[in-house]
């Protein structure tokens, strides 16, 4: 506690013993001083840095910022013989899909980046000609850009919102007696999808949904408007979709000053503690989302992938603060251990060789576990990486990891009414503009 | 049914609270200045950003950080007057760009102060009243209520029987025939500025607890503000009143009853219906623009 | 001062300009090059934005405009498989058309009313396109738009290529501006700015010129969209959104409107600033923090716009012998 700076410097030196520096020890003899410092691989980061959206791309920045100085100091990624130092730059594109577009230019031609990561979105479709003609690999945080063109594009760790089905199975599993439920979304690329999904999970479950789902625009300021609506068909299962931070916290305020008494089931609930003191502990005891703590001691369970997640969130919170830290900031990390471990395997950098070490036996390692590549009756194509996910409640206070839960297991069963309800909404890749 | 109903109307109330403080400030701003602040939102941001330093950062009492946050950004008003509206003052396109340029910084400064994530406030109460069987009003939404009543009588009370509030309605119906009458043009425009951005700095801090802060909140609130101004009939202060509650209504029943994204389209075609029956607005004069 | 020798210079100078345009590319880096493509079809937008600010009315609808024409063309060449180059000339006309039906509730309203009714109207139009997902494609917007097609072995993938074919649609389409502005159209355009009352009592039908400048402009607003949509190949709501309405705004503000350069030199200007010289610099989140402040400094110390330096350049290096620069007869912003 009162040595932060020796205390980070024990975790690096711990790190050591993980994936890119065993390999390195392994397969080289050499002193790491004649390799090593001068070689350099870099990593494009092409996501929203400044402006609305760059909530979802800055930390994100920052957290990969923490990973390649760990790999770093651990010596490198070996390939070719050769220790590489990872350098990340970065790219603002103000989620506008021509910046997109002229930032892939600059990484990929004047940079020479070798991997780029992408939030995705609107922001992909500007960089898709451009990353297909150079054959870069590029990562998204949204599967929904996924079509069967996008043969160099993955989806290796959200594989949002495929994985919201698992806390609705959990939900059903535990509380069999909840039957009714509602739901509101924001209306946009996120919200769309996620409500096909939370209903083909709620018709599987054999729950009701009483109510038409509801829309609201990203400006909304006021909620209670929607909350009473929501709550004026008298549901017992509360389903906030995929909310964006800023809107889970003032609906779940008002869910709790219209005395809403039933369970709340939601994709995030980012800085909960912040809504129990909005709420009450009560209210929120019980409340089902995705998104673990990560100093959570559950994520140290031998199928995680993601190394030491408990140290890689103190470092975060003591480099930019816990009010920083959000999923994506340890989810572009986590497709970067994912892209160092097909790089070595593969020993190249080069963006097809990458790939296909990457999808080698069609399984991969995602942060939560090993992981099936997978979405060709989706997406059109296998390029998103899915495996368990975890369900996540609220219990005194305390977010804890329930159950991971297959969501494979989940599709082999119920695929046709997903597809059901993605093309009602007009959300299968065939529909989309 | 009819509790929906009741709960509907109170919640419009609450929008109606919001919407005229906002919507008054700009009224007030573009009556002496002749300029549309599109940094008003960002005021509006800057006001819940007091909150969470002092009230949240350093536990000042609720109310102490709100009255703080109304006069800092009455301050950023006279900043804004200072250093650029005074001197753009026959320009309003000049005018208009240089309140984007403000807004820009002020977004930056919240980032770089606050960071891109949202800002967390801890309610200064969770006490509600229920006026009727089931129907809630809370009084962190009270507060917002009286707080317009108050302001807006208050200012009202200003605008009439004062000195001051007579020669600024004097500037803001024809500025030079003001200034013949030797009203002292900068002091009246430095009062309107600092009311007008302190109107969206309290309405700001008021709301902090019950939105979710965030440098980009301005826009939420900049483009429901226009509309209500037009719908007003530009510079009529009474006329923005008027309008606020008419768009908090129409806005909250239709959410409730079908959707958000349908109301928000509802508000924007009877926009456009009031100004095709009535180009200046309900409350505009008919030859002014 | 003789009309034929002005004639001339302009034409000399346009010439060398139209030279240092053909030779730009090869001097820039890929990446800026694409900032090039993106810059002249903002130049278009902007130049035709003025046609439109010239009868005296400022509209926020202009850049949902060019979005008409995007998703028009797009469509037209997507689903019904129309030739990309055919289809552009659609776009671009269904823009237009566009204009003509707003014009009618549109040009009841005048000054701020005409501003934010301008708004509204293309708020309904981008709200149309997110509800409907076929065949607007919803949020997402449309994907995989045709590009335009090889002409041998010319690939328009290569921002060079595209630069250069931009450069000859957006050349053309800025003379015809530029003939319009001066002929009889042009010179009503100017008089109902100034004296909208007056110019009626002598017989001219406002509300039919200040429908012909709307559609005019938005015709080229569209095209600038349907260039835009075939190089990047996807557009959606949100790029077209108010913000960068904004943008619009402070180019043509900034740059100053009452030449017909001056729009064009905010723009550039103001796109060196914001996508290479703070990008080059390494600001990073600070970035807009610089540009609002560039934004205060141009207008409190330019407030004619960067177009007034011109006219001050030229007396300088002439000498003190030429009279001083007549008071910018195109007017000023209302």
């Amino acid at each position: 506690m009162n040595n932060p700076t020796r205390k980070r410097g024990m975790h690096r030196r711990d790190f050591l013993s993980s994936t890119a520096a065993i390999t390195l020890m392994a397969t080289t003899s050499w002193p790491k001083v004649v390799f090593g410092a001068e070689e350099t691989v870099k990593i494009g980061f092409l996501a929203p840095l400044t402006g609305p959206v760059s909530a979802w791309g800055k930390p994100g920045l920052d957290g990969c910022q923490i990973w390649a100085d760990w790999v770093n100091q651990a010596g490198g990624i070996m390939v070719g013989g050769q220790s590489h130092k990872v350098e990340f730059i970065g790219y603002d594109n103000e989620y506008d899909a021509g910046k997109a577009r002229t930032g892939a230019a600059k990484l990929i031609k004047e940079d020479g980046v070798k991997f780029i990561m992408m939030l995705g979105g609107d922001t992909w479709p500007g960089v898709q000609p451009l990353a297909a003609n150079e054959n870069m690999l590029v990562s998204t945080l949204l599967p929904s850009d996924l079509t069967p063109e996008t043969d160099m594009l993955i989806a290796p760790c959200e594989v949002h919102p495929i994985y919201n089905v698992t806390g609705v199975q959990w939900l059903a599993e535990n509380y069999p007696d909840k039957k009714r439920a509602v739901i509101c979304a924001q209306d946009d690329a996120l919200g769309k999808p996620s409500v096909a999904t939370y209903l083909a999970a709620f018709e599987a479950a054999g729950i009701e949904v009483v109510d038409e789902p509801l829309f609201f625009d990203p400006a909304t300021t006021d909620f209670a408007p929607v909350m009473t609506r929501l709550l004026s068909s008298d549901p017992d299962i509360l389903c906030l979709d995929t909310s964006y931070a800023d809107y889970v916290h003032p609906l779940c305020e008002q869910a709790f000053q219209q005395d809403f008494k039933g369970t709340i089931i939601s994709c995030t609930a980012d800085f909960y503690p912040k809504i129990i003191e909005k709420t009450s502990k009560e209210f929120m005891e019980g409340f089902i989302f995705q998104f673990p703590d990560f100093d959570d001691p559950a994520l140290n369970a031998d199928q995680v992938n993601f190394p030491r997640p408990n140290e890689f969130y103190a470092e975060y919170a003591n480099r930019y603060g816990e009010a920083e830290w959000g999923a994506v900031s340890w989810e572009y990390a986590s497709i970067m251990d994912l892209w160092a471990d097909a790089a070595i395997k593969a020993d190249s950098f080069e963006p097809a060789d990458v790939l296909t070490a990457m999808k080698d036996g069609g399984t991969g390692k995602h942060a939560f576990g090993d992981a099936d590549w997978w979405g060709e009756e989706l997406f059109g194509i296998n390029n998103a990486l899915v495996g368990d996910w975890p369900v996540v409640v609220i219990e005194d206070g305390k977010a804890v990891i329930k159950e991971y839960k297959s969501i494979p297991a989940w599709w082999a069963q119920h695929k046709d009414l997903l597809i059901k309800h993605f093309t009602d909404l007009g959300q299968m890749w065939n529909q989309r503009g | 049914m009819s509790e929906l109903i009741l709960q509907t109307i109170v919640n419009s109330i609450y929008a109606a609270s919001y919407m005229s403080l906002i919507a008054v400030g700009l009224v007030l701003i573009f009556g002496v200045m002749g300029v549309i602040n599109f940094a008003h939102g960002e005021l509006y941001m800057a006001g819940a950003y007091t909150v969470v330093a002092l009230y949240s950062g350093l536990n000042l009492p609720f109310f102490v950080a709100v009255v703080v946050g109304m006069v800092f950004v009455g301050l950023l008003g006279l900043v804004m007057e200072y250093a650029f509206f005074r001197a753009l003052r026959d320009n309003p396109l000049g005018g208009l760009i240089a309140s984007i340029g403000f807004l820009l910084i002020l977004q930056t400064v919240a980032v770089l102060g606050f960071g891109v994530r949202m800002a967390h406030i801890r309610p200064s109460t969770q006490e509600k009243i229920e006026l009727f069987d089931g129907v809630l009003l809370t009084h962190q939404r009270l507060y917002v209520i009286v707080a317009a009543i108050l302001l807006l009588t208050a200012l009202y009370i200003f605008l009439r029987k004062t000195k001051f509030g007579w020669a600024m309605r004097a500037c803001a119906q024809d500025t030079e025939a003001a200034a013949l009458q030797g009203i002292s043009l900068n002091q009246i425009t430095r009062i309107a500025m600092f009311i007008g951005a302190g109107l969206a700095g309290v309405v700001g801090a008021l709301t902090a607890p019950l939105v979710s802060p965030t440098p980009y909140m301005g826009h939420s609130i900049i483009v429901t503000a226009f509309i209500i101004i037009v719908v007003g009939g530009i510079g009529q202060l009474e006329g923005a009143v008027v309008a606020a509650i008419l768009y908090a209504f129409v806005h909250t029943f239709v959410t409730t009853f079908f959707d958000g994204v349908v109301a928000d389209m509802v508000g924007l075609v009877l926009m456009l219906l009031v100004l095709v029956v009535k180009p200046t607005g309900l409350f505009g004069a008919n030859d002014r623009v | 001062m003789s009309d034929s020798k002005t004639t001339i210079t302009v034409w000399i100078f346009a010439l060398t300009l139209l030279a240092g345009l053909l030779v730009l590319p090869q001097l820039l880096s890929y990446s800026q090059r694409e900032i090039a493509v993106f810059l002249i079809i903002n130049v278009l937008l902007v130049v035709s934005y003025r046609l439109m600010t010239l009868t005296g009315e400022w509209s926020l609808g202009h850049v949902v405009i060019m979005g008409v024409g995007a998703y028009a063309s797009a469509l037209f060449s997507k689903r019904l498989g129309v030739p990309v180059p055919l289809s552009m000339f659609l776009g671009a006309s269904t823009a237009g058309l566009t204009a003509v039906v707003l014009s009618f509730p549109l040009f009841r309203m005048k000054g701020f009313y005409f501003l934010i009714g301008s708004f509204a109207a293309g708020e309904v139009i981008r709200l149309i396109w997110k509800y409907f997902t076929f065949p607007f494609g919803g949020a997402k917007g449309l994907n995989l738009i045709p590009s335009f097609p090889d002409i041998g072995w010319i690939s328009f993938f290569d921002p060079v290529n595209y630069y250069y074919l931009c450069l000859i649609v957006v050349s053309v389409s800025l003379f015809i501006l530029y003939r319009v502005e001066r002929s009889r159209f042009g010179l009503t355009f100017h008089a109902l700015h100034w004296q909208d009352k007056l110019a009626e009592s002598v017989g001219v039908n406002t509300f039919r010129y200040r429908m012909l400048a709307f559609t005019l402009a938005s015709f080229f607003a569209g095209l600038s969209g349907a260039l835009y949509a075939h190089y990047i190949g996807t557009v959606n709501p949100t790029r077209f959104d108010v913000e960068e309405m904004v943008y619009v705004l402070i180019w043509a503000i900034v740059g100053g409107t009452a030449t017909f350069y001056g729009p064009i030199v905010g723009v550039v200007a103001l796109t060196i600033v914001n996508d290479v010289l703070l990008r080059a610099l390494g600001f990073d989140t600070i970035r807009p923090m610089i540009y609002g402040a560039v934004l205060i400094a141009s207008v409190l110390f330019m407030p004619d716009g960067l177009e007034s330096i011109f006219p001050k350049l030229k007396r300088l290096m002439m000498g003190r012998k030429t009279e001083p620069a007549t008071k910018s007869e195109a007017g000023e912003i209302p």
